[in-house]
């Protein structure tokens, strides 16, 4: 009979529930019928007479004296501390939640594989940033950055050649005076060492660009690529800045998404635009 | 002494509510004033802004945009921060709108700009592919009303005691100094814009509608509400 299989922990219990109760209801109904047949009132009697009627003495029980003495004291604790105090709030849960549910997405992603921050990158990217960069992160002809040279050795090479401003730093990025080849080497170095990427098209020109990047550029972004307060951006998390401060450029204005994103996803952010070809 | 309420059923009614009541008034009003007075820091609109806000209002956009992220954290991870009570403190009529055919807008100029807005008012679907969202072409061409701004603003200042004019506050002034006002602000946004016909039309004294309305959606956002 499979709707009685007593093997299934739940059906016992159940069953063994209805038992209980049938058993407790026959017992205490039993009790009372019998008491209201039986039993004869007696106690002491207060003496008084309302019309013919009078009163039995009778203490408070226990119980409920307990209770009442309970209910009191915690009367005053939830008006001069609870509530004041300790009030739910709607905010505070959510408060309370996101911060906890942002740890454990923290430590959960901390140690992700690249693929993993790609695919984390693009949902995010679909959501915030396609509306102006575009589903493909081309930047919709002209609308905002395209995201699929932008950070590059083509790009790389531009800014050197250009300058770049916009970001707010103390002073724009002025054009850099190379020998030849040098910004290419420079953007081979920096492919290859600091951007997310991690290598580059022209691998032969590291070993020279670092020589390159560390006369030139390292003064303003740090030798180790980490940037220079106030003076140069990072170049290891180069869309972290960009997100930390926006961009207002020839293009357009770019927002800064400051604290709206996790350590994980703005990483994630990043190896998504770096993994663009 | 009661049996004259007794006899009474409205009278006693009223008599029960009084009593009854008091511990609601006691816990309710006083949150509810306190939860109503502007957060610290919010700026009243200005001019262009007062002035986008009533494109806004005639154009019904609140009939498809809300103006309320609530503390759920698919909400906040798409619109930013939750909104609080006291920064509705200076709309009236406030504009939480109760449908969303489209996102909700209490943020929006946290993450969209100036040049974004010009594109999608135009048209959205040439930034949003397979956007339902109506184009407002004509805001290219309508001009702002400045008198009806004014009266608005100024109302809010006479009659519902909004701080303009206060120090390094938003400024009001008279109405020629509210006019001055209005134009500079316009030639800031102008400034971002693409749009050759709104540029022309600045420069000969007119400002479009669609100037202000984007002066207002980018007051929705934290430099408003914030003090910098
Ligand atoms: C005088 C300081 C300075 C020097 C030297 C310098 N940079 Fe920069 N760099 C900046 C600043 C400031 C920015 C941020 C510009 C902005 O506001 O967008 C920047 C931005 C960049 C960017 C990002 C541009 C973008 O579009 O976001 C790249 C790439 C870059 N620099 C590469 C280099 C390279 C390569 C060199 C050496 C050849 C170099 N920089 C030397 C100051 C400097
Ligand atoms: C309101 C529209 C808008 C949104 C939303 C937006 N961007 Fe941008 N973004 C731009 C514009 C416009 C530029 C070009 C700025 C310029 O150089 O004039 C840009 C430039 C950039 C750049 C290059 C900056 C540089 O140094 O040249 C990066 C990287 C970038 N955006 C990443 C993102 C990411 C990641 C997101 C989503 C979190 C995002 N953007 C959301 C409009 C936007
Ligand atoms: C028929 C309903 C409808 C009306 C009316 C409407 N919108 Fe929209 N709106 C949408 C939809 C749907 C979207 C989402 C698609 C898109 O971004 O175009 C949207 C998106 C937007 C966005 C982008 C928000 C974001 O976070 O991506 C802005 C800003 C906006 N609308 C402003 C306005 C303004 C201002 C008006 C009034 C002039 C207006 N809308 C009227 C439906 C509407």
């Amino acid at each position: 009979m499979e709707w009685l299989n007593l093997d299934d922990s739940v059906n016992a219990l159940s069953l063994l529930g209805l038992v209980a109760i049938v058993v407790l209801t026959v017992a205490i109904v039993g009790k009372y019928i019998k008491q209201i047949k039986d039993e004869k009132a007696e106690g002491e009697l207060a003496g008084y007479d309302w019309d013919g009627i009078d009163e039995f003495k009778n203490d408070l029980p226990v119980g409920w004296a307990a209770m009442y003495t309970i209910l009191i004291v915690w009367g005053l604790w939830y008006w001069f501390v609870g509530y004041p105090l300790n009030a739910y709030s709607q905010i505070g849960e959510w408060n309370e939640e996101v911060k906890e549910y942002q740890a454990k997405y923290e430590s959960k992603w901390a140690n992700a594989d690249k693929q993993t921050l790609i695919d984390m990158g693009q949902s995010i990217f679909l959501v915030q940033c396609a509306p102006c960069h575009g589903e493909t992160a081309e930047g919709m002809g002209g609308k905002a950055a395209n995201l699929i040279t932008w950070g590059k050795e083509d790009h790389i090479e531009k800014v050197v050649a250009q300058g770049a401003q916009g970001m707010g730093f103390m002073s724009p990025m002025p054009p850099m005076m190379t020998d030849s080849d040098g910004a290419k080497k420079a953007a081979a170095y920096i492919m290859a060492n600091f951007s997310p990427r991690g290598e580059t098209k022209y691998p032969n020109l590291v070993s020279e660009g670092k020589a390159v990047y560390e006369n030139v550029c390292a003064a303003c972004h740090g030798i180790d690529g980490n940037g220079v307060e106030m003076v140069g951006p990072s170049l290891v998390d180069l869309t972290g800045e960009v997100l930390k401060y926006g961009k207002k450029d020839s293009i357009g204005y770019m927002p800064p998404f400051k604290d709206r994103f996790t350590d994980v996803q703005e990483k994630a952010l990043g190896e998504y635009i770096y993994s663009l070809r | 002494m009661f049996s004259w309420l007794e006899k009474n059923p409205f009278f006693f009614t009223v008599a029960f509510l009084v009593p009854f009541s008091i511990a609601g008034l006691v816990e309710i009003v006083p949150e509810f004033a306190q939860a109503s007075r502007p957060t610290e820091g919010l700026k009243p609109y200005s001019m262009l802004e007062t002035a986008g806000r009533q494109v806004y209002i005639k154009d019904s956009c609140n009939a498809c945009h809300s103006q309320l992220v609530r503390p759920f954290k698919s909400e906040t991870d798409r619109y930013g921060m939750y909104s609080l009570s006291g920064e509705y403190a200076y709309d009236r009529p406030f504009l939480w709108g109760s449908k969303r055919t489209g996102p909700d807008l209490h943020r929006v100029g946290d993450y969209r700009t100036t040049d974004w807005h010009e594109n999608h008012m135009w048209d959205p679907e040439s930034v949003v592919p397979g956007s339902i969202m109506p184009a407002y072409k004509h805001m290219f061409s309508n001009s702002v009303d400045i008198d009806t701004a004014y009266a608005e603003a100024y109302t809010q200042k006479v009659v519902f005691g909004m701080p303009y004019d206060t120090p390094n506050g938003v400024a009001l002034g008279s109405y020629e100094e509210a006019k001055a006002l209005i134009y500079d602000e316009a030639k800031a946004i102008v400034a971002d814009m693409k749009n050759q016909d709104v540029k022309d039309a600045l420069a000969r004294g007119e400002i479009k509608e669609i100037v202000a309305l984007i002066a207002y959606l980018n007051s929705l956002s934290n430099e408003r509400r914030v003090a910098q």
